[in-house]
């Protein structure tokens, strides 16, 4: 299922009329953080959702896709992927906008009670009312550990792909046995726009955790001399006259070391989460973990609200299904900051039928 | 609650765990590491990096390792942070299967 990225819409309104005003803002697209905005959608409460990955699901689509989760109540078996997927389209009827590829930097109070937000690509939002869904952190590459390799970064060492152009022409070497190595190098060796003068696979084994299809694909380029597959690690480099990164150094399985020439660098070892800058918020925290009540999972700055395993309170378990329990009371909390005037009452989407219209249901005639 | 480093870690210590650590909550011995208690958070995003799968959490725990709870909690106050993986000892590789390597940790 495609979310549409509204980010580029969102960025030109900003640029027109100044920050993005929303009723809430939720920091993370985790399950908890999609969840979220289903709770907040039955209370008619409009969400944007920032996550410093380019693509919803947090944790599940990004350390355990395939692998089956067995805790989902009334949901037997099913993977991260599909978890994603469902809570994708249970929220469609709800609009978020999502903004990815972006971490939260600034979180103020304002003299009004709302909160000012600011991204670190410069989207700024004025919201009522701010959910922290951070999970464990934002993810952020794993380097390539050898000593000095930084220098290159972004000039010819790199851990993403963000303009392909850039590599078309260039003697490429790409380490890593994830689907991200095996789709970049398909996408550099095949005719196209961007394809490479070469390209040099390496992985630290002959066993990949890639697509078997985009594996079996790799094997007969190499046997066609389209590419080359090296089985080893990256464990040195040289530089040419110009200080420029000119060889990488490769042992191999044998023990051998050879020296491969190259212009471009690009490493998948796939991504960790980070705790980083939601701990410096100023908010309540205790071992690195927003503190909350457990009657609305607010944190000690009233409209601020933390749910999933970002949160901490006595008890708590780090379990998906605790963090839709944390949304659900969240968004109630919540409501009065938006609807100061409203009473709020709990409602059922068995027999609401107000709750039908938001959820853009027909209301089921009883017999 | 915690997660612990147990005894599989001893003479191995291939660190791989130290780089997916948000909190930077591992610690680093002469042989072994270990996690500080009062700094895991308890994601578990650890566990499936260790090549020798030493990292389990607290309940977990099988009876022969509970001591290991005990000098996590003891070590990781004097033992300096790591956060970035390094290279294995030369000769990890030959003790990663071993068993009973508690007397061959050094402190």
């Amino acid at each position: 299922m495609q979310v549409d990225d509204n980010s580029a819409i969102a960025e030109t309104a900003c640029s027109h009329d100044g920050p993005i005003e929303t009723d809430a803002v939720i920091v993370g697209a985790g399950p908890v953080g999609l969840f979220q905005v289903f709770e907040l959608g039955l209370l008619e409460i409009k969400a944007h959702v920032i996550d410093s990955l380019a693509y919803p699901g947090g944790q599940c689509i990004e350390l355990y896709p395939d692998k089956p989760i067995y805790d989902i109540p009334a949901v037997p078996v099913c993977t991260g992927k599909e978890l994603t997927d469902n809570l994708l389209k249970q929220i469609e009827p709800f609009g978020a906008t999502f903004h990815f590829g972006q971490e939260v930097t600034v979180v103020d109070k304002r003299d009004d009670g709302r909160f000012h937000v600011e991204t670190s690509k410069g989207t700024r939002f004025l919201a009522k009312t701010v959910f922290v869904a951070g999970g464990v952190g934002s993810f952020q590459p794993r380097m390539l550990r050898i000593d000095g390799i930084e220098a290159f970064l972004d000039s010819q060492l790199f851990y993403r792909v963000r303009n392909p152009a850039q590599f078309a022409g260039k003697n490429l070497v790409i380490i890593g046995g994830g689907d991200s190595a095996l789709d970049w190098t398909l996408n550099f060796v095949q005719d196209g726009p961007h394809r490479a003068e070469s390209v040099i696979l390496v992985h630290r084994r002959d066993v990949f955790r890639a697509a078997p299809a985009s594996v079996a694909k790799m094997r007969e380029l190499c046997e066609a001399h389209e590419m080359q597959f090296t089985v080893g690690q990256a464990t040195g480099f040289e530089r040419d006259d110009a200080g420029r990164l000119s060889k990488l150094k490769i042992t191999g399985s044998d023990g051998v070391t050879r020296i491969v020439p190259l212009d471009m660098l690009l490493v998948f070892f796939g991504l960790s989460p980070k705790l980083g800058p939601i701990a410096d918020w100023g908010l309540g925290i205790d071992r690195k973990q927003l503190v909350v009540d457990t009657e609305k999972f607010e944190t000690d700055v009233p409209g601020i609200f933390a749910v999933g395993d970002i949160n901490t309170y006595p008890g708590k378990k780090k379990l998906i299904l605790s963090g839709f329990h944390e949304a659900a009371l969240a968004a109630f909390g919540a409501a009065p900051y938006v609807f100061p005037e409203k009473r709020i009452l709990l409602q059922y989407t068995t027999t609401s039928p107000k709750l039908h219209k938001v959820l853009g249901v027909e209301t089921p005639v009883f017999d | 609650m915690t997660h612990v480093v147990l005894e599989s870690c001893i003479r191995c210590k291939y660190t791989d765990c130290v780089d997916v650590c948000p909190v930077d909550c591992f610690r680093e011995g002469p042989n072994m590491l270990v996690i500080d208690p009062d700094e895991c958070i308890d994601c578990a995003v650890c566990i499936p990096e260790c090549p020798v799968n030493a990292i389990l959490p607290e309940e977990d725990v099988p009876n022969d390792q509970l001591p290991f709870i005990k000098l996590n909690a003891e070590l990781s106050r004097n033992w300096p942070s790591i956060t970035k993986r390094k290279a294995p000892p030369a000769d990890a590789d030959a003790w990663k299967d071993r068993r009973d390597k508690l007397d061959q940790l050094v402190r």
